[in-house]
């Protein structure tokens, strides 16, 4: 059985005000605007009250976690008349949220006539320190997975701190520290450079190191096999990140650097490997937040990540990686379509390779069980209805090795997902998830937070 | 109808520290009421022209005061707030007096808007001595985000006095102009 937890969005209402005039000045009492049709000018000071809300975006692109209430106060704003008291609120709110210096909105002309978009510009030039778990998930079959992070931001400059214990997302666990330094905005915001140092130690399932010893000298596992026990599975893993960040147009951001791989504590050698690689993402995320109520979100990317002897690799591949997950949300509706594609050729090492069952996806397969050193290809889909805090899911996908047929697994689940107040930015999910095949077949329990 | 108030002493004044410009205030006289133009002086500049710019309305505070006698011997002193707002579509400014909204202007240029909230500014001549020179003194200050928030029941008279009452913040654009002395007989309507 797993246990899955994941943060709650939390709530408050936007309390809009509006100024109003004053009524304790005796003599102006026969000046004084009195009525309904008054007391709508009031809130009409801003000449471009007049004008509708036709999107809310923060300036700098970046993907702030802001309370689930917040955002809806974001949708409602959206279609709505501009009133600058409510956008003053929702940005002190934000501004509390998010511990910044200072929260601005801007108004811009928008694609229609008599409509206006809003950018809203987020200073963190106070240097706040934020403390949080961005990730926690314990898995019975996998282990306990946690993130913790501490970050702060000084002007443009953004400082990130994690430590990380991380038994989910990869064929190893690893446990170590990832330290980020992020230049968030040059050329008016349409560049963020960053560099990002990780240094894990790395622990293996039996069925891997067993796999490992298994394979052939000629595979593609990478990481000095096979010669000896464990040969390609590294005990520590070194990571230099330098990359930059460039707003192509919008919500579309290409993100280019280099990243410097060291494997050390190989049984199989006595130097240390190196996987160099070039990586480059391309990416598409856009929050479409409809007047009727509606909420889409589209969040596509598509990765390479190339080691060349170029770099000095030990290991040379490429490594492809598409995805798309598109989100609709109406009243209490929603449904999720999620779509993952990735290829990877020559010698790749460990961290590199493709998995399926763990707690984001193929839930309720165990990783180990569907291949114990993961796949060079990869095929996934996943689709999530919800109705109120109630989710269903049904997952497929497969990964294998050329030369062998991939096998389709399929899992299909049920649970609930909510916002918890004392947990604030974040969702809760509980869920119960089949994994389908052939005879006895044993329901998995999820229960997680913020991943 | 403006608000006027007529402070018999110099305890009403204040002591507000900052940069005044000396007798670039020219007082007229209509309809028995004092008003003044300024026209060297520009308030919608700095940061409030990038707020207003960025589609924000924004507050200013006015105060006109006129001593006799001598500068700090307030004798009448006038109190407004005007809401400046520019449309980012017209790329026009629109003032809005905020005590009786009825009272704006609209369309303007940064000069007109600047002109627009003088015109609506304005004290009564019945009172002031005819005999005895007197100084006019225009101030001007910008209104933070935040305390127009904190001001949740609007704008009056009172609120206005207190903040002419303190020093500006350092955030705050302030302004500040003076008339050279003049006698109300001479007073060109």
């Amino acid at each position: 059985m797993r246990l899955v937890l994941i943060p709650a969005l939390a709530a408050c209402t936007l309390l809009g005000q509006s100024i109003t005039p004053d009524s304790g000045l005796a003599d102006q009492a026969a000046d004084q605007a009195s009525g309904s049709a008054d007391q709508e000018r009031a809130s009409d000071l801003n000449v471009n009250s007049r004008y509708t809300i036709e999107s809310i975006n923060f300036i700098d692109q970046r993907e702030y976690k802001l309370s689930t209430s917040a955002l809806e106060d974001i949708r409602r704003l959206i279609g709505a008349k501009v009133n600058s008291e409510a956008l003053n609120l929702l940005t002190q709110r934000i501004r509390a949220e998010l511990h910044a210096h200072e929260v601005t909105f801007k108004l811009t002309r928008g694609a229609a006539p008599e409509a206006v978009r809003v950018l809203i510009h987020v200073d963190r030039a106070a240097g706040a320190v934020d403390v949080s778990v961005p990730k926690l998930v314990y898995n019975s079959q996998l282990g306990f997975t946690g993130v913790a992070e501490v970050s702060s931001t000084l002007g443009s400059n953004a400082l990130t701190f994690q430590m990380v214990r991380d038994s989910d997302s990869l064929i190893e666990t690893m446990s170590g520290i990832q330290a980020r330094y992020d230049r968030l905005s040059l050329a008016g915001g349409r560049i963020r450079l960053g560099f990002e140092f990780d240094a894990y130690e790395d622990q293996y399932n039996p069925s891997t190191l067993a796999a490992i010893e298994g394979a052939p000298r000629t595979s593609s596992l990478g990481a000095g096999l096979p010669a000896g026990l464990g040969a390609g599975a590294y005990g520590s893993r070194l990571n230099y990140e330098p990359s930059a960040t460039f707003v192509l147009a919008g919500p579309l951001t290409l993100t280019v650097g280099l990243s410097f791989q060291q494997l050390s504590n190989l049984p199989s050698a006595a130097r240390p490997e190196s996987a160099n690689a070039v990586i480059s993402t391309l990416r598409y995320h856009q929050r479409w937040l409809g007047s009727g109520g509606n909420k889409q979100e589209l969040d596509a990317g598509y990765s390479l990540r190339a080691a060349t002897t170029l770099l000095g690799t030990n290991l040379a591949y490429t490594r492809h990686l598409a995805h798309a997950r598109y989100s609709y949300a109406r009243d209490a509706q929603s449904v999720e379509l999620t779509v993952m594609a990735g290829a990877m050729y020559g010698q790749a090492p460990l961290f590199e390779r493709f998995s399926l069952g763990n707690s984001a996806m193929l839930l309720g397969w165990n990783k180990y069980n569907l291949d114990p050193v993961g796949g060079n290809r990869l095929a996934y889909g996943s689709v999530t209805y919800g109705y109120h805090i109630m989710r269903v899911f049904y997952d497929a996908g497969s990964v294998w090795d050329p030369g062998k047929a991939p096998e389709a697994r399929q899992s299909v689940g049920v649970g609930v997902s909510s916002g918890l107040g004392v947990l604030e930015k974040g969702a809760f999910l509980l869920a119960l998830a089949f994994p389908l095949q052939d005879g006895h077949v044993t329901p998995v329990v999820i229960a997680g937070m913020n991943f | 109808m403006a608000t006027t108030l007529i402070c018999l002493g110099a305890g009403g004044l204040g002591l507000i520290a900052m940069t005044v410009s000396s007798q670039g205030l020219l007082p007229h006289q209509a309809s028995g009421e004092i008003r003044v133009t300024a026209p060297s002086l520009h308030f919608l500049t700095g940061k409030s022209l990038s707020r207003l710019h960025d589609g924000a309305a924004v507050p200013f505070d006015f105060q006109l005061i006129i001593s006799s006698g001598s500068k700090n011997n307030v004798v009448a002193r006038s109190l407004e707030r005007f809401m400046v707002s520019y449309d980012v579509w017209e790329e026009k400014f629109s003032v809005v007096r905020v005590r009786d909204f009825r009272k704006s202007g609209m369309r303007l240029s940064a000069a007109s808007a600047e002109s627009w909230c003088l015109d609506n500014l304005f004290v009564p001549a019945t009172g002031l001595p005819a005999d005895q020179p007197l100084w006019a003194r225009l101030e001007i200050r910008t209104v933070e985000p935040k305390e127009l928030l904190a001001a949740d029941s609007g704008i009056n008279l009172t609120t206005l006095i207190e903040i002419f009452s303190r020093p500006s913040r350092p955030q705050q654009d302030r302004w500040s102009v003076e008339s050279a002395p003049f006698q109300l007989a001479s007073l060109k309507p």
